[in-house]
């Protein structure tokens, strides 16, 4: 038995030789998003290590799965890890503070991108899609397609996220102005597509004359559709957000009317650009808020959208700041 | 004859020792692997994330010793997170908390739960299982409740209102090691001797082995048993409160699916899911196995989905490895007790 433990510890000093080789020279560059199973995540990770990859960095995808304490792991191992550049969409406004303070004091620039943090001057950037102007601007389109009279419902996000309550005054600040429509149920569906389509269901067993349902995500009005598919209805208006591939589809088939798309793929561009501007020059030359315009997606210009940007028409967009 | 009893010998101490093994192999694979892994920096990270774990399983030894089970530690942690960041942010009638009030209220709470718990198995008869699922969900909704689904921002306090300090718990550092790993080694150190050096020890050990026999023997099983379940409770309290300092905020589904995580640990450790048989340090082990496994594909670049199959996999061969284990034991048995008793002579 002792030689066995000798060989064992001779077996890990060799491998600990072996440990001590060279390492790859170019800066570490860490994405931290959501989730890899929701497209949305995916387009902007798969960006952001895309454009990084072309400027010269190594990239490593990491998902926290909307939970702060994951995050929190990840982000001490990609200090430990000697990360040049933090591109993160973060869980939490407020329990990602201390995570990114962290990396910051380690010496990681931090982009925040897709979602705030509830604190300025810790981020070298913050951007993020003009959640507020894209609920308008669906709101206005469903407001539209309603004829602006009927009974409508709402579908919201997880309540714990911002941009679901910016989402949702957005929406208000349209539709509670409009005399014609009332809203006649307000369910949170976690953002998830199988409970909007249990909830829609529910609602529609409740209200029979509901005529439009407006949904705080993509994923929430594609449960809604259908629900109401199977329930048999026909007629009722819904519109989402974020501008999902399926949502683009559907829209296409007229299945759901419109959807604001969140230009994820220009966001994760601009963040990695800035970034290597930052490591480069010291400064990004921006403001660390920036906030970039949504675009309405209807039946009329779906072809011109695929994955989170729009393909078709080249069009130059400058973040409002 | 004496060959076989050699290989008899060689073959369990591996089988005892597989959590070791497996956590060598790992450490030198990393290493290996990725150059920053064997840092001192990481190696310190690494005990960080790992102490959360680690003292979840610790605490649940006992309980899965005396052949039972605590699902419920996930949630009681997201629980005691939030009564904290309540108490210190909002405070009951507008009246915010200091530290010295809000962590023994959030531990005392967690108590409770683990009391639940105990009750519901020791005096009521509910299977463990169902008991502490049924506790799972109730402490999550209580989470839940505390804020209506929000989280307590700002819990490091400001010097204004005299509410600094709870970042400590969390965030600062004790002769070079973060103060989590400081009391994941006490707790350990603590249970470790109470299960091998107390008549309490020996009690769980007997409850788990054959209760009826303990009884019979006049050990008060009712007792020792709801006593696992609140020591269980108050590790997953204090888990609650080390991520809430670390965040410096309390979200109602922190500590989601920390019970599984915490279970893997214990049974790659050595402990048998049927009690009667673990240890304490096996799970400290198991811990730092399924964190090292954790932080280093992480850093290795392996993707997530790879991640979870490997976490599966491992867990799987752990358990296979503690049938083998429970197998050759029970084959060899009469070859060692019988090279034992030449000894002897």
């Amino acid at each position: 038995m002792i030689i066995s433990t000798k060989h064992l510890f001779g077996l890990v000093l060799l491998l600990m030789l072996i440990g001590c080789r060279s390492r790859d020279p170019r800066k570490l560059v860490a994405i931290i998003v959501p989730s890899q199973d929701n497209p949305y995540f995916a387009t902007e990770a798969k960006a952001a290590a895309q454009r990084a990859t072309e400027l010269g960095y190594r990239v490593r995808v990491d998902t926290h799965n909307d939970d702060a304490y994951r995050q929190d792991n990840l982000i001490d191992v990609a200090i430990a890890s000697n990360a040049a550049i933090l591109i993160l969409d973060n869980a939490g406004t407020d329990a990602s503070i201390s995570a990114v303070r962290r990396a910051t004091k380690a010496g990681i620039a931090c982009f925040l991108i897709d979602r705030e943090i509830a604190a300025r001057g810790i981020a070298r950037a913050q951007i993020v899609s003009d959640n507020d102007q894209g609920a308008r601007l669906v709101a206005a389109e469903f407001a539209q397609t309603m004829n602006h009279k009927g009974n409508y419902a709402e579908l919201l996000g997880r309540e714990s996220d911002t941009n679901a309550q910016v989402r949702t005054h957005g929406f208000h600040a349209v539709l509670d102005h409009d005399a014609g429509l009332t809203l006649v149920a307000a369910q949170s569906a976690n953002w998830s597509q199988s409970e909007a389509f249990q909830k829609t269901e529910t609602i529609l067993q409740a209200h029979e004359d509901i005529e439009g349902i407006i949904a705080g995500n993509d994923t929430m009005a594609l449960g809604a559709a259908a629900a109401v598919k199977s329930a048999g209805r026909t007629g009722i208006k819904i519109v989402g957000f974020d501008g999902s591939p399926d949502a683009i589809a559907a829209i296409s088939r007229g299945e759901i009317q419109a959807t604001a798309l969140q230009p994820a793929v220009l966001i994760s561009r601009l963040a990695m650009d800035e970034a290597d501007r930052f490591l480069k020059t010291g400064s990004t030359g921006k403001p660390e808020i920036q906030i970039i315009p949504c675009d309405l997606v209807t039946r009329e210009n779906a072809a011109e959208y695929s994955n989170f940007e729009r393909t078709s028409k080249k069009t130059v967009e400058e973040p409002r700041q | 004859m004496i060959e076989k009893e050699k290989f008899a010998g060689v073959a369990l101490l591996l089988l005892k020792l597989r959590a070791v093994l497996v956590l060598i192999v790992l450490l030198s694979l990393f290493s290996i692997l990725t150059p920053d892994f064997l840092t001192a920096n990481n190696l310190s990270i690494l005990a960080k994330h790992v102490a959360i774990n680690a003292i979840l399983a610790v605490g649940t030894t006992f309980v899965i010793i005396t052949g039972g089970i605590d699902l419920s530690v996930g949630s009681i942690a997201g629980l005691a997170g939030m009564v904290a960041g309540g108490l210190l942010t909002v405070g009951v009638g507008g009246h915010a908390f200091g530290i010295w009030l809000a962590i023994p209220i959030a531990l005392l709470v967690s108590c409770i739960v683990g009391l639940l718990n105990g009750v519901l198995v020791t005096r009521l008869g509910v299977a463990p299982f169902i008991a502490t699922l049924g506790t799972l969900y109730i402490a999550r909704g209580a989470a839940l409740l505390s804020s209506g689904g929000k989280t307590f921002p700002d819990l490091a306090g400001t010097a204004a209102t005299g509410s600094t300090g709870f970042s400590i718990i969390g965030q600062s550092f004790l002769f070079g090691l973060p103060l989590p790993v400081w009391m994941m080694l006490v707790i350990a150190a603590v249970a470790a001797l109470v299960a091998n050096r107390t008549p309490f020890g020996r009690h769980v050990y007997a409850i788990g082995g054959n209760e009826r026999a303990a009884r019979l023997a006049g050990i008060r099983v009712k007792r020792v048993t709801l006593l696992t379940y609140i020591f269980s409770s108050l590790c997953a309290g204090l888990v609650g409160l080390i991520i809430a300092s670390q965040l410096e905020s309390a979200h109602p589904a922190t500590g989601e699916s920390f019970e599984l995580n915490a279970i893997a640990a214990v049974v790659l450790g050595g402990t048998s899911l049927m009690g009667g048989r673990g240890s304490i340090s096996g799970s400290l082990i198991g811990a730092f196995v399924i964190g090292a496994l954790a932080d280093g594909l992480v850093m290795m670049g392996v993707s997530e989905f790879w991640q979870i199959v490997i976490k599966g996999a491992v867990i799987v061969l752990a358990v296979t490895a503690d049938q083998m284990q429970a197998k050759v034991q029970a084959r060899l048995m009469p070859v060692l007790l019988r090279s034992r008793m030449k000894v002897a002579q």
